[in-house]
C-alpha cells in the first residue's frame, strides 16, 4: 500500500494505517530530536509530543509534502519550543571567522593555522565523540537545526529552507557559519589536545 | 576573485558539496594547491561534517516504544471514537 493510501485510511480513522505511516520515521524523529536537545529524556518527550500532534492534524494533512516531511516539521516545531527559553545568541558574520586567515593576507603566511591531520590517530573514541556532542552542543540553536538537518538528515538545502521557514539564501549561510564555527571550536580542541605533543 | 585567502571562505562549503560552477571551482583548487593554509582550512571543514556523522543512529528505546503504542492509541480511540 502507498503513502497516500495509508493516509486516507488513517484520515478515516483506520489506527493501524497510522501506525504504518509513523513507523519509519519515529527513529528519525527521535534522532533529531536526540541531536537538538542532547537529552534522552527530552528526545523521548518530542517523540510522543510529535506522534501527538500529528493524530490532532491528521486531517490537515493535504500531501503537499511527503509524510514524513510533515512530521519533520512537527517535531522541529516542538523542539523548538522545548529550546526556546534556551540560549538565542546569533553567530558572528562569517567574515569574522578565522581571524588567522584575514591577518594571512596581510602578514604573508606569518600564521599557520593548526593542521588536525587525523583526530581518530590521535585521540580515543570516546573522548573523540565527547568533543564532537560538545562542539555541536554549543551551536545556537537556529544554526544547530540547520546543520543537523543538512548533514545529519541529508536533506538538500531546498528543504532544509522549507522546513526553517526561511530563504534558500539564508538556509545556506546559517548552514555555512554553523560548519565553520563548529569547525574552529574543533580546532581549538584538538590543537590544546594533542597539538603540543606534535612539534 | 583575485586569490586572498579570505575571498573564498564564502565559496568553501558550495565547494565541499559540489555545488559551484567549474571555473570557480577550478580556481579553488589551484589555490588550495599553493597554499597551505586554504588547504588545512578545506580538509578541516571537510573532517568536520565527516566527524560529526560518526556518531551512530540510536535506535528508539524499547520502554518508550511500549509506552508509545498505549499513548497513541487512547489518543486515537479519542478522536476516532468506535460507534
Ligand atoms: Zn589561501
Amino acid at each position: 500500500m502507498d503513502e497516500k493510501q495509508l493516509v486516507a485510511k488513517a484520515q478515516k480513522g483506520d489506527f493501524d494505517a497510522f501506525l504504518l505511516l509513523v513507523n519509519d520515521h519515529k527513529s528519525k524523529v527521535y534522532n533529531l530530536a536526540l541531536k537538538m536537545t542532547g537529552s534522552v529524556q527530552d528526545a523521548e518527550d518530542i517523540v510522543q509530543d510529535t506522534l501527538v500532534k500529528a493524530i490532532d492534524k491528521i486531517d490537515q494533512f493535504r500531501g503537499e509534502s511527503a509524510f514524513g516531511t510533515w512530521l519533520y516539521s512537527i517535531a522541529l516545531n516542538q523542539t523548538r519550543a522545548l529550546l526556546a527559553n534556551y540560549k538565542k545568541a546569533d553567530l558572528k558574520p562569517i567574515e569574522e571567522y578565522l581571524p588567522s586567515i584575514n591577518s594571512i593576507d596581510t602578514e604573508h603566511n606569518s600564521i599557520r593555522l593548526f593542521d588536525w591531520r587525523d583526530p581518530h590517530k590521535l585521540l580515543e573514541q570516546n573522548e573523540l565523540k565527547d568533543i564532537i556532542d560538545d562542539a555541536i552542543e554549543a551551536l545556537p540553536l537556529i544554526y544547530k537545526e540547520a546543520f543537523i538537518l543538512r548533514y545529519y538528515e541529508e536533506l538538500s538545502i531546498k528543504k532544509v529552507a522549507d522546513l526553517i521557514g526561511e530563504s534558500v539564501a539564508s538556509a545556506k549561510s546559517r548552514v555555512l557559519r554553523a560548519r565553520v564555527a563548529l569547525r574552529d571550536h574543533l580546532s581549538k580542541v584538538f590543537e590544546d589536545n594533542y597539538g603540543r605533543t606534535m612539534q | 576573485m583575485a586569490g586572498q585567502c579570505s575571498d573564498y571562505i564564502n565559496n568553501l562549503n558550495d565547494y565541499l558539496d559540489g555545488e559551484i560552477s567549474p571555473e570557480l571551482c577550478k580556481e579553488l583548487e589551484k589555490h588550495i594547491g599553493q597554499c597551505n593554509n586554504c588547504r588545512i582550512m578545506v580538509d578541516s571543514l571537510k573532517q568536520t561534517v565527516s566527524l560529526c556523522r560518526e556518531g551512530k543512529k540510536e535506535n528508539l528505546p524499547k520502554a518508550l516504544e511500549n509506552k508509545l503504542t498505549n499513548i497513541l492509541k487512547e489518543k486515537w480511540n479519542k478522536k476516532f471514537p468506535k460507534q
